[in-house]
């Protein structure tokens, strides 16, 4: 009996001080409140997911001696979908910052009045915040209009500023190419497409262009035949559209259904990804798509796209499908990573300053944020972040602007021939 | 113009028959309907991409599948409410919460859910392209009508769903049974949800929250037609259709949103029981 005990005292003993000796794993929470429902964040969910295991696998982060894993926890507070209040959606951030203690959140909010709102918080509770999907400009004048307060904010993707000016780069790349200079617009009728839709046919008329129209179509709307009978007739050149929504893919199959002799160029979020194609066939052969931010999908000229694809398809055994928010959302893992590195701390504070010190290159181009904390964007992924016009060629999605990365050039489709 | 209003009342007439069939047989106003038109989409996908069953095969099993699904519906959850008007609307709604919620859970989210086309391309008619699909769903709803119109008067089925529809107590004295007649109509109304889905939904993708616009447009019709009459939302899908119409193409196409709220509004104003409708109608001449 004595014998026994002694062992069991020994043994005791012996795993106490190893149990000393190893230090508990230490982790850096990042939350993901978003709306995982949608595709944008659902995809931008599992992206920061990726780029967290990759980080996991290396070792973590180096916080001066200690190493950090990283655990994401995500949150859907459905700020995206119709009828969530945006109080509902700020309650499930105070859940994940209270709660579950995060340190950062990525990601984040769809609707603009949720991030506006959401930027109190954040400062509030000194939690980092980088958002890769609600793109108002209202975010810049907010940084701005108290830059001690709002300094946890970031955002490390598109804003409609830049949307406009890309779609803009878009026509006057058509007009050069092909000398049109007569277009019709088409917009869904919620306000970050309308107010898209006036600042283009705005700049439009200032420079040269004829607007033989502007519609804009109710969410949800099936038929598209009224603007594109009206768009035929008036001998338009370019139909622009801006649309997020899913039934809009019926308006690029009607414009082939109707053969109207126009280019189909702009924006339309449902026809972004891969399988698309599968869903609709060669009917949307020939849209031309404004990319909000490249590496959702594989661009040779930039190897980095390449990489985060395969590594994306590997582990989630799926291509992405939205042009937004997914490639941003791993690169913002690694932003942070860096940062956290770099600053040697986990003060809120010192990470921050090296954010806004931050110049790397990630899968969307170089990333760096001007004073508003804005990433900063151009056309050539080595001097910035970067968004591209892509066209559906058979079957494929080929680069067609910038020149950086283009593959391919612009193919009028067979009825404008 | 001529072509797509008569393409856009087809459309929501198919949406409609369903709905309105059993209501007019059962008195069930099935609020759960656009869910069940949306789950029929997803369904028919399944079948086809992850169960590699061929189309027609995946369709004809759609459309027997969520008929046997509305009538379960109905044994197990109208029946012990039917009568109370506001219970089965909640209820009926409450399902539809449930469908909805329980597909956007499962991961139907995205914009790769379509349907293939019947026949693809496009013809030309007054000198306008029309797609092939579009024009097939005029013939469908044609083909339709004239099904429905034989089933109802050649069939004993069919007389016996006038027999409750007209009388239900003088119909149980000859021997029909309401809850047997008024389950059915529920399957067969949920199956006509299916089938429109089928024919609707190769134009576009399928989404979760298409069910709630799938429910609105059918409601409206059935509201301006007179709820129970086939013809009665024939002619109010053809005049909300080429309002409809002519809004986006002479007006804005923004405006075309409010064109069936409209017309619901004018029409409970003039002719509450609608065009052709019978219920109330005895109470709105007294």
């Amino acid at each position: 009996m004595r014998r026994i005990i002694l062992c069991l005292f020994v043994l005791s003993a012996v795993s106490l001080i190893f149990a000393s000796q190893i230090k508990a794993q230490q982790y850096i929470t990042l939350g993901v409140p978003t709306s995982l429902k949608l595709i944008e964040g659902y995809e931008g969910h599992k992206a920061a997911q990726l780029a967290a295991e990759e980080i996991n696998a290396k070792g973590g982060i180096k916080v001066g001696k200690d190493k950090f894993l990283i655990k994401i926890e995500a949150l859907d507070i459905r700020d995206g979908e119709p009828g969530v209040p945006v109080q509902e959606a700020l309650l499930g951030i105070e859940k994940l910052i209270l709660d579950k203690k995060i340190y950062a959140a990525v990601v984040g909010n769809f609707r603009s009045e949720a991030l506006l709102a959401a930027m109190d918080i954040y400062s509030k509770h000194k939690v980092i915040n980088i958002g890769t999907i609600a793109m108002t400009p209202k975010f810049q004048e907010k940084v701005l209009s108290n830059p001690e307060k709002y300094k946890y904010s970031f955002r490390n993707c598109l804003d409609s500023k830049y949307l406009s000016g890309y779609i803009q780069n878009m026509m006057k790349f058509i007009s050069k190419q092909f000398g049109y200079n007569k277009v019709y617009i088409v917009t869904q009728d919620v306000l970050w497409a309308t107010a898209t839709g006036s600042l283009m046919e705005k700049w439009f008329k200032e420079n040269g262009w004829t607007v033989a129209g502007f519609d804009k179509y109710p969410v949800g709307a099936t038929d598209f035949s009224a603007g594109l009978m009206k768009a035929k007739s008036a001998g338009v050149q370019v139909i622009m559209p801006i649309f997020d929504m899913p039934t809009s893919g019926i308006l690029v199959k009607q414009w082939k259904g109707m053969k109207v002799p126009a280019l189909m160029a702009g924006f339309i979020s449902p026809l972004m990804g891969s399988k698309s194609w599968k869903t609709f066939g060669s009917d949307i052969d020939g849209l031309m798509n404004v990319v909000f931010e490249i590496g959702y999908f594989p661009i040779k000229a930039y190897p980095p796209t390449v990489k985060f694809s395969e590594a994306y398809l590997k582990r989630w055994k799926e291509d992405i499908q939205s042009g937004h928010g997914a490639a941003p959302g791993y690169d913002t893992v690694y932003v942070l990573a860096s940062a956290i590195e770099k600053a040697g701390t986990l003060n809120p504070d010192k990470v921050v300053s090296a954010i806004e010190a931050t110049d790397m290159q990630g899968v969307v181009g170089r990333i760096r944020f001007d004073k508003s904390h804005q990433l900063i964007f151009g056309d050539n992924p080595k001097t910035a972040a970067v968004g591209a016009v892509m066209q559906w060629q058979n079957g494929k999605m080929a680069v067609v602007w910038p020149e950086s990365i283009a593959s391919d050039k612009i193919v009028r489709p067979s009825w404008m021939k | 113009m001529f072509v797509y209003g008569l393409i856009n009342s087809a459309v929501l007439a198919l949406m409609a028959i369903g709905f309105n069939l059993t209501f007019g047989i059962s008195g069930v106003a099935n609020f759960a309907y656009g869910a069940i038109y949306v789950v029929s989409g997803f369904l028919t996908w399944s079948l086809i991409n992850k169960l590699n069953m061929p189309y027609p095969v995946s369709a004809i099993s759609t459309i027997i599948i969520i008929g046997i699904l509305g009538a379960l519906i109905y044994r197990f959850i109208i029946k012990r409410i039917r009568g109370l008007v506001i219970s089965e609307v909640i209820a009926t709604f409450g399902i539809s919460i449930v469908i909805l919620e329980f597909l956007r859970y499962v991961g139907f989210i995205g914009f790769k859910y379509s349907l293939p086309m019947f026949i693809t391309g496009s013809v030309e008619i007054f000198d306008a392209y029309v797609d092939i699909q579009r024009l097939l769903i005029i013939c469908f709803v044609i083909l339709l009508i004239i099904a429905l119109y034989i089933f109802t008067h050649h069939t004993k089925i069919g007389r016996a769903f006038r027999g409750i529809a007209q009388e239900e107590h003088t119909s149980l004295s000859l021997g029909i049974n309401p809850d047997w007649i008024a389950s059915l109509s529920m399957g067969l109304g949920s199956s006509l949800g299916a089938f429109a889905a089928i024919v609707i939904l190769p134009l576009g993708t399928i989404t979760v929250d298409g069910g709630y616009d799938v429910l609105i447009n059918a409601l409206s019709v059935c509201i301006v037609g007179g709820l129970g009459s086939t013809f009665g939302i024939i002619i109010a899908s053809v005049i909300i259709g080429y309002a409809q119409t002519l809004t986006a193409t002479y007006l804005a196409p923004h405006w075309t949103m409010i064109v069936s709220l409209l017309a619901i509004l004018i029409i409970l104003v003039f002719k509450p029981s609608g065009i052709l409708g019978h219920q109330k109608e005895l109470e709105e001449r007294v």
